[in-house]
């Protein structure tokens, strides 16, 4: 077992301690209270999604919203069906006289639970498949996760009939799972959502620490030399950009449940980019420190919007800048940094500079 | 400002005002859970517009006008000798913040109303919640109808109130061709709805029917189009920056408003201050209420509002629409016992109140929306409205109007 | 047969207007690789310097124009010192912290100006419109294309004509030999972004008459002005022209045949495809060795 991985493990421990049993007793187990740290959570499935494709990869994707926005769309059209007695009631108001052909099999459960993972998997391998196989990378891969990501917004606003348009889809029936109906400001709905983020955190470990990691990290270093050993470059990036959309979708519908609601803002530019302010906070490098920067700057967010309504963004803007320019590998990568010279100093061995650290678990200052 | 400052100095004012109020019963209040609650001596009531965000522009005025008429409540000694205790929230322009936010008042904060909203979005996302929690939402906005809740409180017009006597007049003044644009919504394809079912009756025609991305900014294309056309009258439910660059647009690009002039349903005071009265000036929009409508309640409410939130500031058919609900609000809880202040109470003494406000005297119906005065106003170039024409007679609210054999009624939406 | 010519004259306003605001974009990032998402809140703080200028010293917009230029320009000049000097090795990186960047700037704008629109008048000369038959063509737009032509000339030549020009076109095709022969590349990089942020800043000028001037402009404006300049190429002023013509005549043409909102989705797919296509735009130029 490498030590990174010990590290990372540990990690998992400590966050799953305060996850299950920390919040809930730091919040007296208030309903209200559960149900925003319940949102922050599923927030984090997302920003470790990203830190998949970008940390591990270096494939910066600025759509990731859009296959968040379908995942929660997804759980939005179950729920919505299921609270309509026929027709939903924006249908009826757009002159829609039937149930369109792609929401029927939305009746069911278990297709929509299976759909919300496999419908972004799906969208993000046809995107992957179109980028990757013509070798593009960096900027452009931005600039195209970008272009899509708006127009997709702009034809989920455009299609009120199917979609709800503007507003969305909002009026939900509760989920009703396995005859247990879920009540989202209750505590079995906060560790339901709990057990998702530690599930995904665990998938996404052991996706970091396997070999196709490994490979996944080579690539991001240099792409053209993992080529040459011989490795299908497009396919392990159409793979993981796959998994990162399926993981997005999960969070998606987690946070349709959560706030009960499915809304177009969901897919707009300004939260894609704050997915990513998330991810490079905690931490791209590390798929838990890209997760918890998500709930920390939610936790944030909820605390000082309230308080500084003007002043807000501008700390977050600050905050943002600062992080890229002094801690380009997060609140991750300074914890690390305090811990490798605790370390150091408590062992008193020959100095090991945080240096061969990095070359020893393929980190580089700033991703590229 | 922040939350706890304001709510300190309510506070004390709260303290000033209690006198009144000691020996009387405490307030009982009703929700769906079978707890009633105990209310001290203070009434909470939720204040939910957008201070920062997209929409934030619009709702910071009607934030500003609800406030305002709850400290001259308190002011005067409140509601039974007790103070409105003012709750603020900032959904930041975000429908789910709306409802995580109407969720937080109606549970945590236990207010008995909740006042707020400009957007349909905004109102669709906080529907849910208040009917699932049955309180009642006071909503300000004029909208697109075709809603029944019983628990909200609708104080803007719907499309019969804007539209009904306006078209025909806009056919006789200009001519029976109009072109329909708006942005791409709930809101505009409604009010087009019955726009055209209007102009079917009238013998007018909708030459065209277009609608634009929320915050689109480039007009030339359709600018083109109007110019193609030559309608009589550009029907425009355009909402906020769009409808600015729109009218911009229109200016530079030599139209005649005298020809083909711009009829908004949308256009107020705010817009006008940012498109210019000189892009404005001769253009139209229909609304119960202009900034200069010459009441003596006006009067006084707009001398009030600019004492307190400076010379330039603007009223228009929104916020004062915010103002005056707050007003209803004072005046169904006054007609209440104190020990039997419920959702279910609150609306049966609200229904048939009438109040004087700033455009005329308005009555609540039994569906719950109000009866108004609808006016036809053309612009100036110092960004004022002049209205050119009033109705002689109170209009009430219609929800379904283009809609057969859809009512709104005290008894909910009924279908025949 | 009109309405087409009509159409074609709106394609080539926007194409004009989305050219003056990518221009500046452009050559940032073909000078140094830096993408900046912040390039739309310099366009929004020209539009409001704009708006001063008229609001407290009566200045039209034609006079506020160098104004704007110098402000704006000071501005990117002091960003880039502070900020973006420190990220020229990682190009991924620019494209987050310049979104900070333009956070903190609407915030700002919105803090000390207020967040709600602000009115600027038009040149009142401008009035009015140019008829050709059936062709009707709006004087300010007419001015705003060939405005925009001329400072894609101006462009043109101080690259190509000035010493300045030529010491950077020696730093984007190699840094360390050009600091060999005494080229200070940082300064040469502050001022290029400096006058990068100017363009912005006067695009910002040109549209106030057009479009509605609010803190969160510049947000709608990067995102297009991006895509110009990817699909241009690598930092190429021809290119970048080249491929906002193009965007303005299909949003233009999807217009006509269809609808703004679908016409939109069209031309975003059209990018996609076309940087599927040639990753390296439509005027690849052999540079930053």
């Amino acid at each position: 077992m490498s030590k990174i991985l010990k590290y990372d493990l540990v990690a998992l421990l400590v966050l799953f301690i305060i996850v299950l049993f920390g919040f809930p007793t730091f919040l007296g187990f208030d309903g209200y209270e559960l149900n925003l740290y319940s949102r922050y959570l599923s927030l984090g499935i997302v920003s470790m999604a990203l830190a998949l494709s970008w940390g591990t990869t270096g494939i910066l994707n600025l759509g990731q919203a859009a296959t968040f926005g379908i995942g929660s769309y997804i759980m939005a059209m179950h729920l919505k069906i299921k609270g309509s007695a026929d027709l939903p009631d924006f249908m009826v108001w757009n002159n829609v006289d039937v149930l369109p052909w792609f929401w029927v099999p939305f009746h069911s459960l278990s297709f929509t639970l299976v759909a919300g993972l496999l419908i972004p998997a799906l969208v993000g391998g046809l995107i992957g498949v179109f980028m990757f196989r013509a070798r593009i990378s960096g900027v452009f891969v931005a600039v195209i996760t970008l272009a899509f990501l708006v127009a997709f917004q702009l034809l989920v606003v455009n299609y009120q009939g199917y979609t709800g348009g503007q507003n969305g889809l909002t009026g939900l029936a509760p989920l009703t799972l396995f005859g247990w109906t879920v009540d989202t400001y209750s505590i079995q709905f906060y560790y339901l959502v709990a057990g998702c983020l530690i599930a995904a955190l665990v998938i996404g470990l052991y996706l970091v620490h396997s070999k196709f990691g490994l490979i996944l990290r080579a690539i991001r270093e240099d792409a053209n030399r993992t080529r040459f050993f011989g490795y299908n470059v497009a396919s392990y990036e159409t793979v993981i950009f796959c998994i990162s959309a399926a993981l997005a979708g999960w969070s998606g519908m987690l946070y349709t449940l959560v706030l009960q609601f499915a809304s177009p803002t969901y897919m707009s530019v300004s939260f894609s980019l704050g997915i990513v302010i998330w991810c490079a906070v905690g931490g791209r490098n590390s798929v838990i420190a890209a997760a918890v920067g998500a709930i920390i700057v939610n936790i944030l967010q909820g605390k000082l919007s309230d308080v500084y309504v003007e002043g807000w963004h501008m700390m977050l803007g600050a905050t943002f800048v600062l992080v890229v320019l002094f801690m380009p590998r997060g609140l991750h990568g300074l914890v690390g940094t305090v811990w490798h010279r605790l370390s150091q100093r408590k062992a008193d061995k020959k100095p090991q500079t945080v240096l061969s650290k990095k070359a020893k678990t393929g980190q580089t200052e700033g991703g590229r | 400002m922040k939350r706890r400052d304001f709510l300190r100095s309510t506070g004390a004012l709260g303290v000033m005002g209690t006198a009144g109020g000691l020996s009387a019963p405490a307030l009982l209040l009703g929700t769906s859970s079978a707890s009633a609650q105990v209310l001290g001596d203070d009434i909470p009531v939720g204040l939910l517009f957008s201070l920062t965000g997209a929409v934030a522009v619009v709702e910071h005025t009607l934030h500003d006008a609800s406030l305002m008429a709850m400290e001259e409540i308190n002011a005067a000694g409140g509601i039974h000798g007790r103070m409105l205790r003012p709750i603020i929230e900032d959904p930041a322009s975000d429908p789910a913040t709306y409802a995580d936010r109407a969720r937080r008042l109606m549970i945590r904060d236990k207010c008995i109303s909740v006042f707020g909203s400009y957007t349909s979005a905004s109102r669709q996302a906080v529907l849910p919640v208040v009917e699932q929690r049955n309180n009642l939402y006071w909503y300000p906005t004029l909208y697109e109808g075709r809603e029944c809740s019983r628990n909200v409180m609708y104080g803007g017009a719907v499309p019969n109130q804007q539209q009904d006597n306006v078209i025909a007049w806009a056919i006789e003044n200009f001519g029976p061709r109009f072109y329909l644009l708006g942005n791409n919504y709930v809101y505009p394809k409604e009010e087009n709805n019955y726009c055209k079912s209007l102009l079917a009756e009238l013998d007018g025609e909708a030459v065209n029917e277009e609608y634009v991305p929320m915050g689109h900014s480039d007009f030339s294309s359709i600018i083109n189009r109007i110019r193609t056309e030559k309608p009589d009258v550009i029907f425009s439910t355009l909402v906020g920056d769009s409808d600015v660059a729109f009218a911009r647009q229109y200016l530079a690009a030599g139209l005649d408003p005298t020809q083909m002039p711009v009829l908004s349903l949308t256009r107020s005071e705010v817009e006008v201050k940012a498109i210019g009265g000189e892009a404005a000036a001769g253009h139209f929009s229909s609304a119960p209420y202009f900034m200069n409508t010459s009441t003596p309640e006006n009067e006084k409410f707009v001398e009030a509002y600019k004492s307190k939130y400076g010379g330039d500031a603007v009223t228009h058919f929104v916020s004062e629409a915010a103002y005056f609900q707050v007003y209803q609000f004072k005046a169904a809880l006054e007609k209440l016992d104190p020990g039997n202040v419920t959702t279910e109470t609150i609306r049966a003494a609200a229904v048939g109140t009438e109040l004087l406000a700033p455009q005329g005297s308005v009555l609540i119906d039994e569906n719950l929306h109000t009866h108004l005065w609808p006016k036809v106003a053309e612009w100036q170039s110092d960004g004022q409205a002049k209205v050119i024409l009033d109705s002689a007679e109170r209009v009430a609210p219609k929800p379904y109007a283009a809609y057969e054999g859809q009512t709104c009624t005290g008894a909910g939406l009924v279908e025949t | 047969m009109d309405v087409v010519f009509n159409q074609l004259f709106a394609g080539l306003s926007m194409a004009s207007i989305l050219l003056i605001i990518a221009l500046g974009l452009a050559i940032i990032y073909g000078a140094m690789g830096v993408i900046n998402l912040a390039h739309g809140e310099f366009v929004m703080l020209g539009a409001y310097t704009t708006w001063a200028c008229q609001h407290y010293l009566g200045f039209g917009i034609l006079l506020s124009l160098p104004f704007v230029f110098v402000v704006v320009g000071a501005i990117g000049w002091l960003i880039e010192r502070t900020i973006v000097q420190r990220l020229y090795d990682r190009p991924l990186d620019t494209i987050l912290a310049t979104w900070g960047i333009g956070i903190m700037l609407q915030q700002l704008v919105r803090i000390v100006i207020g967040p709600e629109s602000r009115f600027v008048s038009g040149p009142d000369f401008l009035r009015g419109n140019l008829e050709i038959g059936n062709v009707v063509m709006s004087n300010y737009r007419i001015f705003v294309i060939f405005f925009s032509i001329a400072v894609l000339l101006a462009t043109w030549a101080l690259l190509t004509k000035t010493e300045f020009g030529t010491k950077l076109r020696a730093v984007i095709q190699n840094r360390s030999i050009s600091e060999c022969y005494g080229i200070e590349s940082k300064r040469i990089y502050s001022l290029t972004f400096a006058y990068g942020a100017g363009l912005a800043g006067i695009a910002g000028t040109l549209i106030t008459p057009l479009f509605s001037t609010i803190p969160t402009m510049g947000t709608s404006l990067v995102v297009d002005a991006f895509l110009v300049v990817i699909i241009g190429g690598l930092g190429s002023i021809i290119g970048a022209a080249a491929a906002a013509v193009m965007i303005g005549e299909l949003t233009a043409m999807f217009s006509l045949v269809i609808n703004d909102t679908l016409g939109r989705i069209g031309v975003l797919a059209c990018v996609i495809v076309l940087i599927r296509l040639r990753p390296r735009g439509l005027f690849p130029e052999n540079t930053r060795g």
